[in-house]
């Protein structure tokens, strides 16, 4: 992972007072951003947020209401010869792919492109090479994947669009395609990557950037979203239905309780909190406090939080991280 | 860094070869989808031959009060709606096809031109057509004791089935901006042309339908393009039984003609890469 650069060079995006609406609705709503040349940005937010709105101006398919974009230096929306030369879209694809074997439509994608990578080279990267005389129609769905990924990369973009490129993957084919990703953007390249999955946008991103309702809520590395909103630590147990709460830690209103009866507070003092609770519980003469855990919220509560979904990470998760 | 701006074109001459050699690689696309699918090349080409083949035979005689066989009708009818079926009916469903799954957006953000994206899909249906023909002509030979064109009339076929392609693509490709889906094609597409192809003089002689019918028809090219094709094919008497005393060449290249440019202008001003604003 690279730093962004902050210096002199301009910014591969710069997005400006943004806004699109679509009738009464308004996808987009005053988004300012910028992207420096060579880094990784992640966007992410729900469905309807409107990222995908502002990606595909971004890509010059729509234009705004309001505001400016200036992408590599060009307006998007001018869709200019020098513009799509430069910039490269891995999206999902579906039927039209299908007649075609994955060694002729590389070939043909490169032929439009000043400065191609060699095809061979493209399906080398996203492990095709083996099945690059197969149709498209006898492609598994990682398969297409895999094809996407080699049209969006064979006109080698300095700047790279990827809509959601692991959907449907294995974790093999996961791990795999970061790895495409990483070294991608190790050789310069910037790249601009909507997904819905945390742990992507936390492997691969130098920033992340969370739009939600139209607005960019939150921005910065995983390092600045951490200090941000991932400060307080939260204590969390599950009382038996009749223990009487009273004399409970800063109150038994404070915590928060679900409806299968965990209670959960935030603390940025958790140890006095502790310490409280056991000098009350041994007050109580419980031996345990039921299912309590003590830890930072995950990335995932955090972002799920932030855009207004009911935390799923009440009780603890399946699989539990360390501390 | 990566891709130099360096090999970008901005001299215009190497602009123009840019854009036919991308012609070529997006005509060798479309073809090649068209006729990987079994299905295509049925209804392309097998279907119009089925057809002629069982109309021409159930109904082996002469057209009333002349002396052209039936057949002789029908071939031109069936090259001509046949054509139009490729370049509008086909081309329209397959763009709406590949807008539907994402394959035009892709485009849309290459730097393919649309020019060139354009002259490969009216290439590949240029090319369907001219099969179409031949085997038309093989069918309508050995069959139906047709008669090859001669001497002018082979200029005649040429331009008509020029014109009769460019129309037909034209308006297809302006057609797509209000199909919302391959789904929902048929009453926007489909049905409407089937409609058009009985009043039109493909299977049904086009004088034999009342007035105001023949009027509605000669609005669209169909009508037209049959009418030319059958001056290739049909001796030159046959044109006291056409509506207009004569084969009405000029009339067939100025319809022909304004459905170029109206198909193209709504084309180039209505096309998108994707549904939406």
């Amino acid at each position: 992972m690279q730093s962004p650069s902050l210096t002199t060079m301009p910014p591969a995006i710069s997005v400006s007072g943004v806004t699109k609406r679509y009738g009464p609705v308004t996808a987009v709503d005053g988004v300012d951003l910028e992207i420096a040349e060579g880094e990784v940005y992640a966007l992410l937010g729900p469905n309807g947020a409107g990222k995908t709105t502002l990606v595909e101006m971004l890509e010059g398919f729509r234009k705004a209401d309001s505001g400016e974009i200036s992408v590599l230096g060009m307006d998007p929306a001018d869709g200019s010869l020098a513009f799509r030369s430069r910039i490269g879209i891995v999206l999902q694809s579906q039927g039209s792919i299908d007649t075609y074997t994955a060694r002729e439509l590389v070939s043909a994608w490169s032929a439009a492109y000043p400065n191609p990578m060699d095809p061979e080279s493209a399906l080398k990267l996203v492990g095709l090479s083996e099945h690059a005389d197969r149709r498209g129609k006898k492609f598994s769905g990682g398969m297409r994947r895999r094809l996407d990924f080699a049209l969006g990369v064979v006109g080698n973009p300095d700047l790279l669009f990827l809509d959601e490129p692991t959907t449907g993957f294995d974790a093999v084919a996961r791990r795999q395609s970061w790895e495409v990703v990483r070294s991608l953007s190790a050789e310069g390249r910037t790249i601009l990557l909507t997904t819905h999955y945390l742990d992507e946008a936390e492997a691969l991103a130098d920033r992340i950037g969370v739009i939600s309702e139209g607005k960019l809520i939150i921005e910065g590395t995983i390092w600045d979203l951490r200090r941000e909103l991932g400060t307080s630590t939260r204590i969390s147990w599950r009382p038996d239905p009749e223990l009487d709460l009273a004399g409970l830690p800063q109150e038994a209103s404070a915590w928060r309780r679900t409806e299968s009866g965990r209670l959960t507070l935030e603390t940025n003092e958790p140890t006095r909190l502790l310490r409280d609770l056991l000098a009350w519980s041994a007050l109580r003469g419980l031996d345990e406090l039921p299912e309590l855990w003590v830890r930072s919220p995950s990335l995932e509560e955090i972002y799920l939080e932030l855009v207004g979904a009911e935390s799923e990470a009440q009780d603890p998760p399946l699989v539990e991280a360390a501390g | 860094m990566t891709a130099a701006a360096g090999t970008l074109v901005t001299d215009r001459a190497e602009l123009l070869r840019r854009t036919v050699r991308l012609s070529w690689v997006q005509f060798v696309l479309a073809f090649k989808a068209t006729v990987r699918e079994p299905q295509a090349v049925f209804f392309l080409i097998l279907f119009p031959i089925m057809l002629f083949v069982i109309f021409g035979s159930v109904f082996p005689w002469e057209i009333d009060g002349t002396d052209v066989k039936l057949s002789h009708y029908l071939a031109a009818g069936i090259i001509g709606s046949s054509l139009f079926g490729t370049s509008f009916m086909n081309l329209s469903i397959g763009l709406v096809g590949q807008r539907e799954d994402g394959w035009l957006k892709r485009l849309g953000g290459s730097p393919v031109p649309k020019l060139s994206f354009f002259a490969g899909q009216i290439g590949s249906a240029l090319v369907i057509t001219v099969a179409q023909v031949i085997a038309m002509l093989i069918i309508g030979i050995a069959a139906f004791g047709l008669d090859l064109p001669s001497g002018t009339q082979w200029l005649t076929l040429i331009w008509v089935l020029a014109l009769g392609v460019a129309a037909g693509c034209g308006m297809g490709i302006a057609v797509t901006r209000i199909i919302p889906s391959v789904r929902s094609a048929p009453p926007v597409v489909n049905f409407p042309f089937i409609g058009l192809q009985f009043i039109s003089g493909v299977f049904l002689n086009f004088d034999i339908l009342p007035t105001w019918l023949q009027w509605l028809a000669s609005v669209f090219p169909l009508r037209w393009l049959c009418q030319g094709l059958r001056s290739v094919f049909l001796p030159d008497e046959f044109q006291n039984v056409e509506p207009g005393g004569s084969w009405q060449l000029e009339w067939v290249a100025i319809v022909l003609l304004i459905w170029i440019v109206v198909g193209l202008a709504l084309a180039v001003r209505t096309f998108r890469w994707d549904q939406s604003g």
